[in-house]
């Protein structure tokens, strides 16, 4: 009953020598190949992908899908009988009428290329772009564009051809990293006093704050109303959170307890008949 | 260990595995620990430093008892685990003449951890520090290229019964200098998860280390290792990663 059906099916011809059976057929090894490379990402990202470094494990990821999509598709050709060297002959002048209307996408997928191979920032990594005003986590290096994360928890898509060509600015390639505010303090102040009671605050209450290299201070400038010191502290790289929202507070804590006046702008008014 | 606070005498607790029946109390310096049984099945777990700061937690058992094992670690973890290696700034420096070794002693600080006993293994409960103000990190080297590092600054230690209870072990070095000048040392950067602890009472003593200076092509270098101690004092338990490496490299300054 099946042998006959089949034997049916291979008997109906669509076009030249293609039956609905050898159709049928491409259709299952697609399908099968699509199901294969699905439970192989699956695997892949369960069993090897948390042991790998993040690009590193998308990469593999990637090869592996789309390689047993493109043996599967080779399956399916030679199934159907088709000869693909009348389709390279073909490609090539299709390749420069395709490359022409699709230029920019061409322009995305070798960005993207080019950004797998240069490497200038990995999946996770904290970066910022600022020509175009966005800073955040890298999510994804994706064949034709790349996702980052902003810090407000949106998700950003930039087409590879802007990344690529756009300054990055890593916050996570080095070790650590700076944080720096500036506070003026009165004229009659003492500076010396005022530096050693922020730098004790900092030492006692900023355990993030690294010893070496140490605080740095920096008197800045004779300001119209005060003398402004500028602070500098280091920070590991991931604890910014720790060091850059806090030094200011804790700036203002140490003078505070100290007795040391943060002033007002000030400005003297003579009236004429003084 | 004794002292006196508040006109009130307070017995710190020793290292060392305690069983767990009912209700457990540890003291140390800056810090309470409480164990109290809430049922047949759960104990609840209590700690309070002295800034105020309260740790809570519930463990439920399988068994009517339960072990604790309080014991030093290594100073890794507060005020978060960022790095493996430790760096150690000498309060004076070391000068070693030229083809010469010597041997030296050395307060480094410990944390303390708090484990429950399993028949043949150890489950981290809980880790305290009881001098957070020394628990700070350091960068040995450039910003760009520099290892960050755990940090404090130390001073000579007489030998290993010189120990600060509860806050720093005492380490042994062993320093070789094989160049053709003397040569000061001042720090030492070295990769501490390769150094175990070990205890007795409220001491604690740490794996040494030895430090050759030599020179290799251009470049004079202080190359560490590690080397294990031989004592009947009790192994710490430890529940880091165990980072395997053979020894470090620091360049001379």
């Amino acid at each position: 009953m099946v042998l006959e059906f089949l034997q049916g099916l291979s008997e109906m011809q669509l076009v030249g020598e293609l039956t609905v059976l050898s159709l049928l057929i491409g259709g299952i090894i697609m399908a099968g190949g699509v199901i294969i490379a699905k439970i192989a990402k699956l695997l892949f990202h369960k069993y090897y992908a948390p042991s790998l470094p993040k690009d590193t494990a998308q990469n593999i990821s990637k090869l592996i899908y789309f390689g047993i999509l493109v043996i599967s598709f080779l399956g399916f050709t030679s199934s159907q009988g088709i000869d693909l060297s009348g389709i390279m002959v073909a490609g090539g002048i299709f390749a420069v009428v395709i490359g022409f209307a699709t230029q920019s996408v061409v322009s995305n997928l070798i960005s993207g290329l080019f950004l797998i191979v240069e490497k200038p920032a990995k999946h996770g990594d904290t970066i910022e772009l600022p020509d175009m005003g966005i800073s955040g986590t890298l999510l994804d290096i994706g064949t034709f564009s790349s996702k980052v994360r902003k810090f407000d928890g949106t998700v950003t898509r930039i087409p590879n051809e802007k990344f690529f060509t756009s300054n990055i600015r890593s916050l996570t390639l080095s070790t650590v990293r700076r944080a720096d505010v500036s506070v003026g303090i009165s004229y009659e102040s003492d500076i010396d006093g005022a530096i050693l009671a922020i730098k004790n605050e900092i030492q006692q209450t900023m355990p993030f704050v690294l010893q070496i290299p140490e605080p740095e201070f920096r008197v800045e400038e004779l300001g119209d109303s005060s003398v402004n010191i500028h602070v500098f502290v280091w920070h590991p790289r991931d604890d910014w959170s720790q060091a850059q929202p806090i030094l200011l507070t804790t700036v203002k804590r140490a003078l505070d307890k100290s007795g040391i006046e943060i002033p007002f702008p000030q400005r003297v008014i003579w009236t004429g008949k003084d | 260990m004794k002292i006196m606070s508040d006109n009130s005498e307070i017995t710190f607790s020793n290292y060392g595995v305690y069983d767990l029946e009912s209700d457990l109390e540890f003291f140390l310096p800056n810090t309470t620990i409480k164990f109290h049984r809430i049922s047949d099945n759960a104990f609840s777990y209590f700690r309070k430093n002295y800034e105020g700061m309260i740790v809570e937690k519930i463990i439920p058992i399988k068994s009517n008892n339960l072990k604790i094992e309080l014991a030093p670690i290594r100073p890794l973890n507060h005020p978060a685990r960022r790095t493996s290696h430790m760096f150690l700034q000498f309060d004076k420096d070391i000068y070693l003449s030229e083809n010469s070794a010597a041997s030296i002693f050395v307060h480094c600080p410990i944390e303390i951890g708090i484990f429950l006993v399993h028949e043949s293994t150890r489950d981290s409960l809980d880790w305290i520090t009881c001098n957070s103000l020394n628990s700070r990190f350091g960068l040995y080297g450039s910003p760009d290229t520099g290892k960050l590092c755990k940090y404090a600054k130390v001073s000579l230690a007489t030998d290993y019964t010189d120990s600060n209870s509860y806050l720093e072990g005492v380490m042994q070095i062993v320093v070789e200098n094989t160049l053709s000048f003397g040569q000061s040392i001042s720090k030492i950067v070295f990769q501490i998860t390769d150094n175990a602890l070990y205890y007795q009472d409220s001491k604690t003593i740490i794996d040494g280390i030895k430090i050759t200076m030599k020179k290799r092509a251009a470049v004079n270098i202080a190359d560490v290792k590690t080397t294990s101690l031989q004592t009947d004092w009790s192994m710490s338990p430890t529940w880091e990663d165990k980072i395997v490496s053979t020894h470090m490299e620091m360049g001379l300054e």
